[in-house]
């Protein structure tokens, strides 16, 4: 079976999409280089060609779109795939990444005398040692995604994200944490380890 | 003592318990599906993995329990899961049976047998628990 690689814009609309999962086409836009009428032609092209389909306002993708996005990206991210210096930070992320995501949970649950409970975020002082935690974290990828910048401009938006989650939690805005619903910092990371495995041709550790 | 089916890692202690027919989900497809049934709200969600990152439009539409047969509270998923409050037992096996999860090394066999065993049965969720989910016959 011959599987359809993508041209690159629509690789950028369907990769957005299916690191969203559910997207319409502004919140897409937001994130690539298009302007929100032609994610919107595309994401109608991309559904045509059975990558998507429309439901509810949001677009999701299909069982078709994995493959077609790693057969795309196995082209277009080959000269990334031997860069040595970027697999080494590489190695570095999924470090740093472990890290992240029981950070995540000691945000979201602190331990009471060994039995975790939700944090209710009336101690301040634990929450800004998370936050923190969070900001060294996230500043740990400033090398790898200046890296992956270098081969494709799209990733340098995740530095610009991260900036602004840390901005907004900074001014009080703590939602953006973790939030699953906004621009937060669990969800662009989730979003950049994706893209990342993705670029790589990489499967998730479990 | 009521028929616990299967047990796992509870994400996060809830007094929720919510019950409904467990549906397998396989794929972004039979999420897409469910979804656009309306029936969402009928069913506990079981899925592969920690890592199955399909599942997320299910907790934000809604769902009412999720069960995984890998994964870590810590994960993502399990992450996500207490975003949204949704009851969530992860690395779930049956009470019924001696196959484990072994990270990396897990015969295909075993995520049958807990498919075959969970899909279409009406149970509920305990997650009142500290450290163990169960999945419980209704």
């Amino acid at each position: 079976m011959t599987v359809t690689t993508l041209a690159k814009p629509d690789y950028d609309v369907l990769n957005v999409l299916a690191l969203k999962k559910m997207a319409g086409a502004p919140a897409i836009a937001a994130v690539v280089d298009l302007s929100a009428e032609d994610v919107s032609a595309r994401l109608d092209a991309l559904a045509a060609g059975g990558f998507a389909v429309v439901a509810g306002g949001a677009a999701l993708p299909t069982d078709s779109a994995e493959p077609a996005l790693a057969a795309t990206a196995s082209e277009i991210y080959a000269p990334v795939r031997t860069d040595a210096d970027l697999l080494g930070l590489v190695e570095q992320f999924e470090k740093t990444n472990a890290q992240l995501l029981t950070t995540m949970s000691a945000w979201q649950q602190v331990d009471v005398g060994g039995r975790k409970v939700a944090n209710d975020h009336t101690d301040a002082e634990y929450d800004e040692k998370i936050i923190s935690r969070l900001e060294r974290l996230v500043g740990r990828l400033d090398g790898l995604i200046d890296a992956l910048a270098r081969h494709d401009p799209r990733f340098a938006t995740y530095a610009t994200r991260f900036g602004a989650a840390l901005e907004g939690i900074d001014g009080g805005d703590h939602d953006l944490v973790s939030s699953p619903t906004g621009d937060s910092i669990h969800t662009v990371w989730f979003e950049f380890h994706e893209d990342l495995l993705r670029t790589l041709g990489r499967e998730r550790a479990e | 003592m009521a028929d616990v089916l299967a047990e796992g890692y509870n994400v996060f202690d809830t007094k929720k318990s919510p019950s409904g027919t467990v549906k397998y989900l396989a794929s972004p497809a039979d999420v897409i599906g469910l979804i656009q049934s309306g029936k969402l709200g009928e069913h506990i969600l079981l899925v592969r993995g920690g890592t199955t990152t399909f599942l997320a439009p299910a907790l934000s539409m809604g769902a009412i329990g999720v069960i995984t047969m890998s994964g870590a509270p810590e994960s993502h998923l399990g992450i996500l899961s207490r975003e949204f409050q949704t009851p969530c037992v992860m690395t779930a096996h049956l009470t019924g049976s001696d196959s484990r999860y072994v990270v990396g090394s897990t015969d295909e066999s075993h995520f049958e047998e807990i498919a075959r065993e969970l899909d279409g049965k009406k149970v509920r969720l305990d997650c009142t628990d500290d450290e163990v989910g169960r999945v419980v016959a209704l």
